[in-house]
């Protein structure tokens, strides 16, 4: 080990000399102090960012849904757009969790809990949307196929209901793993807290936990299944929300790269909001630590790839629609760039495309405001691209007698700045209340990087 | 005579030091160990010896079931029970199912995983652990990794089990008791089962609360008040104040078949059921009434439907002895043409669809009330 080269040596994942006790300390002493008085400020704001987006859904809902921008052409307007959006969000959670758990990048652990908590909350925002959008939410349960006097079947053959069960078994999932994650530290928490109630309520959400080796043998088995099988999901999911669109004959969505676009522009937007709310989570809570700039780094690494996959993506799209010599698919790229919703498409390009080469640079990639700022941009630029794709397409369809132009209105803009106000909310109180770092994933961690120190100095 | 113990627990300061331990009491003669530890130690299996886990075949199979399952209902529901034809195709479309039964294999394989692997395989939940009971505990859960000792034999001697622990380097040894099996009593039982009671009844009562008033409620009814004219609905801006323009005299809607009976009576009186006497008649008939009528009619035809409660006018009760005494045709007249403040159908339901319900009404009239000898 000490014989490598200096700059072959694995760097430590966990800043300076700590303890396993240091670890509970640290991240589980969070949920049992009162926390800073600008977290109460924070989420005092969201929480009346989130009660305004609310209150605007109870008025779209009692006044119909012509209060939002939806018409004829672009029948499905912003709601969908949010929901292809916030989806997308969601995505860095399991990829962080699963996929790089099968490929034992130990730098995930000490991120997997708050990504998958990102996730969990992106897909309750994310779900909100197409409730609203059917008109009636209400009947929610048209969607499932349950028998009924009627005497009928939803059509398991369109892409919409393919979307429901993906989406529904992927919120599921995303929970339950999640949620089996946090059984060894909710009894962990459950040894600390001093509170007799607290004790029993951890002690019951835990079920019991003693840590048994037999126990961690069938877990670690669970876990490894989890991850290999949520991972179909995590590339399955985009590719059936793809499909709500390449399944149409449309012009601008009628294509086979949909579905891989899809699953790499969510992971894209995903890692952007994931490194959004490590620069603040790991400062605001003193992780730095276990949340160190080596991680940042990382991470951005990955915007930096998954945005070279993208600019390829479109690229490959507009390739194929200039290939393809129809004037329709011709016509639309055109319209994305240079038609009347010209800065849409554009912006896009720009945030997608262009502000993350910044990253190539390793100080960009260690300086915070460096990185929130391309991370911003890159969640801007994927929200316009939904925008762009859903709505342009839409609006020039392949009778231009039927040609027209969406706006949104106000209640359209609440209901998304709504949006992520309940996000940053469910957030907010996470970080407060629950085990921010999963703790028995990184003690072993902790272990192997102090052992290599003393090999080093021995 | 006194309770056996749990087993003799010792603590070590780190996984190594554990997995040193290990060998050494085994080699004094104590084979049946347990460990407990706040992160999964690898190595720990083999060195206990602890058997390979057989979570993967369960959830294979929950993971099979559920990709068969799902792909089979798809096909009873898309192309048996109500066949969807798309394109004049076949209806067993299968490529189109293939997502759902993905969804349905990965959702039923993840959660048995989950699930069994607490509840089955590690027989959780066990409040009754004597770790639970101990201060220990919550250190094993921070940083501190156990080695306990499972007596085995009638010759097992604590102060032995404990000395090899130490010589092992354990510290902090003591001996856990039997965990306490208490069988709830009686007094237990009926407690819960009132709890349990209570509880299903405060959901029924809440359910058929929110069912009967939940769809009265705005903006739920939002569908009814559009601003349009409704049929019959009057309106200024024709000098005769109808909504509705009359149609010139003689005209007959395309694709329909007007009904040449004048009245109820003449119908009754002249039209014939042109329908012969099969299953799928009645079996056709049941469909399109419970489709169509049976939200106001009720499905057994009595005229007390979940919506009589808020639907002001009262349907009629096809079971009354008028009803059993009107003729067909009259019954035929009535769905066509309406009756008072009931509407027409002759626009939704063909007339084949017509002579079918009336059979159904028939078949639902002769079901209730039967007369003994048609139950024999
Ligand atoms: C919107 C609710 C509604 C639906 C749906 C409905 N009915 Fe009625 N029906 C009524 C009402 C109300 C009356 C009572 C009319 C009156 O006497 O003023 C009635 C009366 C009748 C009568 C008695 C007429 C008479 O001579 O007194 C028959 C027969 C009848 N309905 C059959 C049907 C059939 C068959 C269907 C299905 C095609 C049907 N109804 C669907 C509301 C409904």
């Amino acid at each position: 080990m000490s014989s490598l080269p200096e700059s072959l040596r694995e760097k430590p994942l966990v800043e300076g000399r700590v303890s396993l006790a240091d670890l509970d300390e640290h991240v589980q002493s969070l949920s049992e102090t009162n926390p800073p008085r600008s977290w109460y400020v924070a989420v005092s704001i969201t929480s009346l960012v989130a009660l305004v987006g609310l209150s605007t859904v109870g008025y779209m809902v009692s006044h119909g849904i012509g209060t939002m921008g939806n018409n004829e052409p672009v029948v499905w307007g912003f709601p969908i757009v949010n929901f292809v959006f916030w989806v997308g969000i969601g995505h860095a959670g399991t990829l962080i969790s699963v996929i790089l758990l099968l490929y034992r990048q130990r730098w995930r652990n000490a991120i997997s809990r708050t990504a998958e908590a990102v996730t969990v909350f992106a897909f309750i925002c994310a779900m909100m949307f197409p409730a609203i959008h059917i008109g009636r939410p209400w009947m929610p349960h048209w969607l499932l196929p349950y028998p009924n006097s009627r005497g009928m079947w939803i059509d398991f053959r369109s892409p919409l209901i393919w979307d429901v069960f993906a989406v529904f078994t992927y919120f599921g999932v995303s929970i339950l793993f999640w949620y089996m994650g946090l059984i060894p530290d909710l009894a962990s928490l459950r040894g600390r807290t001093k509170s007799k109630v607290k004790r029993a309520v951890y002690g019951l959400l835990s079920w019991g936990w003693v840590g048994d080796a037999r126990h961690w043998l069938q877990y670690e088995k669970a876990y490894l299944i989890l991850a290999g099988l949520t991972t179909t999901l995590a590339l399955s999911v985009h590719s059936i929300v793809s499909m709500d669109f390449a399944a149409s004959i449309l012009p601008g969505w009628h294509m086979t790269i949909f579905p891989p676009y899809f699953v790499v522009g969510a992971a894209f937007s995903g890692f952007a909001g994931v490194v959004i709310v490590f620069a603040f989570v790991r400062t605001t809570m003193k992780l730095e630590g276990y949340i160190t700039m080596r991680h940042m780094d990382l991470l951005n690494k990955m915007v930096l790839f998954l945005s070279c996959v993208m600019t390829y993506a479109y690229i490959m799209e507009g390739f194929t629609a200039w290939y393809s010599s129809n004037v329709f698919d011709r016509y639309i790229f055109a319209n994305y760039v240079f038609g009347d919703q010209w800065w849409a498409g554009c912006l896009t390009i720009f945030c997608n495309c262009v502000l993350p080469q910044l990253l190539w640079f390793p100080k960009m990639r260690r300086s915070v405001p460096a990185m929130v700022t391309v991370a911003a941009g890159v969640t801007l630029g994927m929200w316009f691209e939904r925008y762009t794709i859903l709505i342009l397409s839409l609006h020039r369809g392949y009778l231009p007698a039927t040609w027209g132009t969406f706006r949104p209105t106000i209640v359209d803009a609440g209901i998304l700045v709504g949006s992520i106000g309940i996000f940053l909310t469910l957030l907010l109180l996470f970080l407060k209340n629950m085990p921010i770092i999963a703790a028995w994933e990184v003690k072993p961690d902790i272990v192997h990087y102090q052992k290599d120190a003393e090999v080093e100095h021995a | 005579m006194r309770k056996p113990a749990y087993g003799v627990l010792a603590l070590f300061p780190s996984a190594d030091a554990l997995l040193k331990a290990i060998p050494k009491v085994k080699a004094r003669g104590y084979a049946q160990l347990e460990a407990y530890t706040p992160y999964p130690v690898h190595g720990l299996d083999a060195a206990l010896g602890l058997p390979e886990s057989k979570l993967g075949v369960l959830v294979f199979l929950m993971a099979a079931f559920g990709a068969v399952g799902v792909f089979a209902f798809e096909w009873w529901a898309n192309a048996v029970n109500y066949p969807l034809l798309t394109g004049g195709k076949n209806a067993f479309t299968w490529p189109a199912w293939i997502p759902p039964t993905l969804e349905g294999s990965i959702f039923l394989g993840t959660f048995t995983a989950a699930l069994a692997m607490l509840f089955i395989f590690n027989g959780l939940p066990f409040f009754g652990h004597p770790l639970l009971q101990t201060k220990t505990i919550d250190e094993i859960t921070r940083d501190r990794f156990a080695l306990l000792i499972v007596p085995s034999g009638a010759a097992f001697d604590e102060a032995d089990a404990a000395a090899a622990l130490r010589a092992a380097g354990g510290a902090a040894v003591e001996t856990l008791p039997a965990p306490s099996h208490e069988t709830p009593d009686a007094a237990w039982w009926t407690r819960t089962a009132l709890a349990i009671a209570a509880a299903c009844a405060v959901a029924g009562g809440a359910t058929a609360f929110a069912i009967r008033v939940f769809p009265t409620v705005k903006p739920m009814v939002n569908m009814e008040v559009q601003p349009r004219l409704d049929a019959q609905e009057p309106d200024s801006f024709f000098a005769n104040g109808r909504g509705m323009r009359l149609p010139p005299a003689g005209t007959v809607p395309r694709g329909g078949t007007p009904i040449l009976a004048a009245s109820l009576d003449a119908a009754g009186r002249e039209l014939i059921d042109p329908l012969p006497v099969t299953e799928f008649v009645l079996e056709r008939g049941r469909r399109q009434f419970d489709r169509h009528c049976a939200v106001c009619h009720d499905r057994l035809g009595t005229g007390r439907a979940s919506l009589s409660s808020v639907y002001t006018a009262k349907p009629a009760d096809l079971q009354s002895s008028t009803m059993r005494k009107i003729a067909d045709g009259s019954l035929y007249w009535v769905i066509s043409q309406g009756y008072n403040t009931m509407p027409a159908y002759a626009a939704d339901v063909s007339p084949d669809d017509r002579w079918a319900i009336v059979r159904y009404i028939r078949a639902l009239q002769r079901s209730q009330d039967a007369p003994e000898r048609d139950l024999k």
